[in-house]
């Protein structure tokens, strides 16, 4: 059932720019860091001297969390309108589909397109390292991490901005939230907050307990929405 | 025994402590058509709404195909087409990917897409995108969207919304055919009663939330019956006269009226009357047509 949902939105995405939103966020920080990287390319090669594709990482990651977070919101409030906007609500859950099928689908999709875009940075990463000369001895592991990590320590507000995103009809208050959220990610207030944790999550050394709180907060949240949205009146 | 479709008990929606639905019965048998009527406001989408499980009833249980909705609702929803209010679509979309979208959660065979465009005459403006359709085509992709799961019972509120008068009638005669060639089931909500009058053999009257007429449509139109009205020299004098002899009447003014309308009552009345010195003047039948019955019954208690 869940995976008829998901058939079915992708479908309704059709026309919607979306690979270009997929890709947006990761150019545009490959995109920062290159020019960052060309202007004070002598003075940045001697400070890494050590480990020029680890300061180059490092530089990339302080900007991956407020990407990831706008993406979120942008994505988040995209799958949303797309019923809201004409109010397909009432057509779509009085098919023989369960509400968290399609609640989940919507969580999926929004995932998949993520999931692409740190790939697409890992790859951006890579060509960008080469580009400026770094070698190719690649810190693989690392490169992964840069998007995933963070990715994966954001699911709880992914989790919570789908669900205001699906559930309010008036997208302002989430997409706001989403944009405070999403500059506030780049400080590392506080370990328990879970808006620093995408920020951490790549740069903490005990990097596994933010992607387990992540990955376990989501899954809470989640399952919230979820009950929520089942339960809920549908205009 | 005759098998329920719908039946519903007791059937209520409140929405901040005031009732949108109260109390409603509501007995929809197999292949039947039924009319369901109200003014605005009277509870019709809220109805159709808590039938297709979007909203939660507040009270009271909904039957369909004879299973408790609550427990068996998608069960039920796979053999429903609905459409509710004024239309649903994805507006970038062309209505073939609209219906695709659909067909893709309900698993009905892909040749049923043009099928459906077919029968609502879309055939032609498959291709193009939804948003630039005029009301009346996306109302006809809203009725194409609840005819492609083949439903066997199919909830319509307001279908004939934005229609020009072909269109209405287009949709009349399909929706005529329904039961007829394919057995099935229709709920079909109105503002009017002359829309649904050729077509449904039973109506369900609702003010203000309440079920105020529920029967077939022939019990309707007797109750429509009309009445004579007599201009006699004495109103008053003359209406003592019939009640002797066993024929109630009323009077308004200068005018006689009696409830029956046959050959052999009437011109009783008038042998009477002549028989006791009253000149007749005018003997006119008034047919009260359907509309104003409908008119009277959804109006009365109105105007607080
Ligand atoms: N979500 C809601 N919150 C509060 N009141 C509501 C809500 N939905 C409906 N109502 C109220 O319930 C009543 C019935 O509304 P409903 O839409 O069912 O009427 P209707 O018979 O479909 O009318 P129309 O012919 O105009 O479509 C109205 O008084 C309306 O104001
Ligand atoms: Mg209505």
């Amino acid at each position: 059932m869940m995976l008829k949902a998901m058939h079915s939105d992708w479908l309704k995405l059709k026309g919607k720019g979306l690979w270009f939103l997929v890709c947006l966020g990761p150019v545009g920080l490959i995109a920062m860091q290159a020019l960052n990287f060309g202007l004070r390319y002598d003075y940045l090669k001697k400070s890494y001297a050590a480990d020029l594709w680890g300061g180059l990482l490092n530089n990339i990651a302080v900007f991956v969390p407020i990407a990831l977070l706008m993406g979120i919101t942008i994505l988040c409030s995209l799958l949303a309108n797309i019923e809201h906007h004409t109010s397909s609500w009432k057509q779509l859950l009085a098919l023989p589909i369960s509400r968290t099928a399609v609640f989940f689908s919507k969580f999926a999709v929004a995932a998949i397109m993520l999931g692409v875009s740190c790939i697409v940075l890992a790859l951006g990463s890579i060509a960008l390292g080469l580009g400026l000369g770094f070698g190719w001895a690649l810190p693989l592991a690392d490169i992964a991490k840069l998007g995933f990590y963070p990715f994966i320590a954001a699911l709880p507000l992914l989790a919570l901005l789908l669900w205001m995103c699906l559930t309010l009809r008036n997208q302002a208050v989430p997409i706001t939230l989403g944009v405070v959220l999403a500059v506030l990610s780049m400080f590392a207030i506080a370990e328990w907050l879970p808006l620093t944790w995408p920020l951490l999550a790549y740069k903490a050394q005990k990097q596994e307990i933010f992607l387990a709180a992540g990955a376990l907060g989501g899954l809470v949240v989640l399952l919230a929405g979820m009950v929520h949205f089942a339960r809920r009146d549908v205009d | 025994m005759k098998e329920w479709i719908i039946e519903t008990s007791g059937l209520s929606k409140r929405y901040k402590g005031r009732y949108a639905v109260s109390n409603l019965n509501l007995k929809i048998g197999r292949g039947e058509i039924f009319g369901f009527l109200g003014p605005n406001g009277a509870g019709k989408t809220t109805t159709i709404r808590m039938l297709l499980g979007l909203i939660q009833p507040s009270g009271g249980n909904i039957q369909i195909f004879g299973q408790p909705l609550r427990r068996n609702r998608l069960q039920i929803l796979r053999r429903v087409g609905s459409l509710v209010e004024y239309p649903s679509y994805y507006g970038h979309l062309s209505a073939t990917d609209n219906l695709e979208a659909i067909r893709r959660i309900i698993d009905a065979p892909k040749n049923r897409i043009s099928e459906v465009l077919d029968i609502v005459g879309l055939s032609k403006e498959a291709k193009r995108p939804v948003k630039g359709f005029s009301l009346g085509m996306k109302q006809r992709l809203g009725i194409a969207s609840a005819l492609l799961g083949s439903p066997e019972l199919l909830v319509l509120d307001e279908p004939t919304n934005g229609l020009d008068p072909a269109g209405i009638l287009e949709i009349r005669e399909l929706i005529k055919a329904m039961p007829r060639e394919h057995g099935i089931t229709v709920l079909i909500s109105s503002h009017l009663l002359s829309e649904v009058e050729q077509m449904a053999n039973t109506v369900g009257i609702i003010r203000q939330g309440e079920m105020v007429f529920q029967d077939s449509m022939a019990s309707l139109r007797e109750q429509a019956h009309g009445s004579m009205a007599l201009r006699v020299s004495d109103s008053m004098k003359a209406m003592r006269v019939l009640a002797q002899s066993g024929i109630p009447s009323q009077h308004e003014g200068a005018l006689l009226t009696i409830g029956q309308t046959d050959d052999e009552y009437v011109a009783r009345a008038v042998r009477e009357l002549v028989a006791s010195g009253h000149a007749v003047y005018r003997v006119e039948e008034r047919r009260k047509s359907l509309e104003e019955l409908f008119l009277r019954i959804v109006g009365e208690g109105r105007g607080l």
